[in-house]
């Protein structure tokens, strides 16, 4: 399994690097203008790559289920966000090396309004990329709405692709060839295809298989489970740990859906599905007031977060609300028998605020279930775990053999961050780690 | 660690593509003047 993830990662960074490189050297195929300098051909080469790349974040966040598998989705948008820095980069570094080189192609008019719209498109598109990253960088201190900022994102990013692409047709040189003019505006057709198939095509089909909420249950901790059942067709199938994107309160078309882990059982019939929401102070706050018989709408599954191989210890780990994917997990191997060695370490802030505590206590009959509960608040009294979830901790209570277990971590990206270190300085390899950020978006 | 991957590969791409585009400057001007 993993040898075949290894291979279908070299594979998908393959064709990734194929198609922001491939159309730049189609470039240099057939008949060509007289070369111009090194530095302005080099900045040039630049910008060109620099504008498939952002084309391709489009292809990134299409939540294609077999490009984001081997890595997991938080991953691909970790990726996301950080290779936009590279491609605004390089896209900005074409004209700075212009400039640096005292390119004749910078030389202003005397009139603003002799200069060519080829270079009017290249501000616009600069302006609109700047601009753009400014804002995914520092959203909350510029204080922008999620949804706004979202649907600002999609329009500066189309904006910036287009204003880019009619630069380069603007100012023709490479693209004055009628083949190549024609595989770069089908890139750029193709890379706004990827956004309509997002936000056109699958919310058609989403808009086709609604569910309609059956139950909605109160749950410790201020947390709140609705349980989905699909309405007219048969659901699908997920895995345990797995997470779905859920639309509430509108149609599918609506710019944003929220990542949800599945809580319930992957062997649950009909094709009921469960995700447990905590109130976490923004919209979320609304899901308790979520009616039973309201219509909503699930795109899933995804993400490569679920149970591995049986013969090993599964040592989960959950922070808080990232007890979700883990419950799923429990409660499908406790559904099909399984008897594989389970630790789970739970960290919350106090008794009262560990989600499912009753229910995970009483599956202990069922399954080889050991649970450390962590409190950061332990009341008087209390002689589990206090503070954090540390090596000590692991120490504790696993058996020594740590390399051996497989670890599944799921909470708060400070928790994780520190969870990771303690396994790296017990010498567990990479490979042992399953991990899923739930704030990736 | 699964995120210190992905920054890695995010390097990697970026001097992939900056090597390449000096290529692309190189065979241009030197396939312009052989």
């Amino acid at each position: 399994m993993q040898y075949r993830d290894l291979v279908r990662k070299a594979v998908w960074s393959a064709i990734y690097l194929l198609f922001i490189l491939a159309p730049l050297f189609a470039l240099l195929a057939g008949n060509l203008p007289p070369a111009r300098n090194f530095g302005t051909e080099f900045s040039v080469a630049l910008g060109y790559s620099g504008l498939a790349m952002m084309g391709l974040q489009f292809g990134l966040t299409a939540r294609f289920r077999h490009v984001t598998e081997p890595w997991g989705e938080d991953v691909i948008y970790h990726f996301h966000r950080r290779v936009s820095l590279l491609a605004v980069s390089l896209v900005v570094l074409h004209p700075l090396i212009l400039i640096a080189i005292r390119s004749e192609a910078l030389a202003l008019p005397d009139s603003i309004w002799d200069i060519p719209w080829g270079a009017r498109f290249a501000v616009l598109s600069i302006a609109s990329l700047i601009v753009l990253v400014v804002t995914a960088l520092w959203r909350k201190q510029l204080k922008i709405r999620y949804e706004l900022w979202h649907l600002s994102h999609i329009v500066l990013a189309l904006t910036a692709i287009a204003a880019g692409m009619l630069h380069m047709v603007g100012w023709g040189f490479y693209l004055v060839d009628p083949l190549k003019r024609a595989l770069w505006i089908g890139m750029t057709i193709f890379w706004i295809g990827l956004l309509l198939y997002v936000r056109l095509f699958k919310p058609l089909f989403m808009l086709r298989r609604p569910y309609r909420v059956a139950e909605v249950c109160a749950e410790r901790g201020d947390t709140t489970t609705l349980v989905m059942r699909p309405e007219g067709h048969a659901g699908f199938r997920f895995k345990p740990g797995q997470f779905g994107w859920l639309t509430l309160w509108a149609s599918p078309f609506r710019i944003t859906g929220h990542p949800f882990s599945f809580s319930s059982s992957a062997e649950a019939a009909d094709g009921r599905v469960e995700m447990t929401i905590r109130n976490l102070g923004d919209f979320t706050s609304a899901v308790k007031a979520v009616k039973v018989g309201q219509r909503v709408y699930l795109d899933g599954p995804y993400g490569a977060f679920t149970i591995g191989n049986p013969t090993d210890m599964h040592v989960l780990i959950a922070g808080g609300i990232g007890i979700t994917p883990m419950m799923s997990m429990i409660r499908t191997l406790a559904d099909r028998g399984d008897t594989r060695p389970l630790v789970l370490l739970y960290g919350s802030k106090d008794l009262e605020s560990l989600t499912f505590r009753e229910e995970l206590d009483t599956l202990k009959a069922r399954l080889d279930l050991k649970i450390v509960y962590v409190l950061s608040q332990a009341p008087d009294g209390w002689t589990g775990e206090t503070g954090r979830i540390t090596a000590e901790v692991f120490k504790r209570h696993l058996p020594p053999a740590y390399a051996d277990h497989e670890y599944f971590i799921c909470g708060p990206d400070v928790m994780m961050d520190a969870i990771e270190t303690a396994l790296g300085e017990m010498k567990v390899p990479l490979a042992r780690y399953h991990s899923e950020r739930y704030s990736f978006v | 660690m699964r995120r210190l991957l992905a920054d890695r590969l995010v390097i990697a791409t970026g001097v992939i593509v900056v090597v390449l585009a000096l290529v692309f400057a190189f065979v241009r001007v030197a396939s312009s003047q052989a």
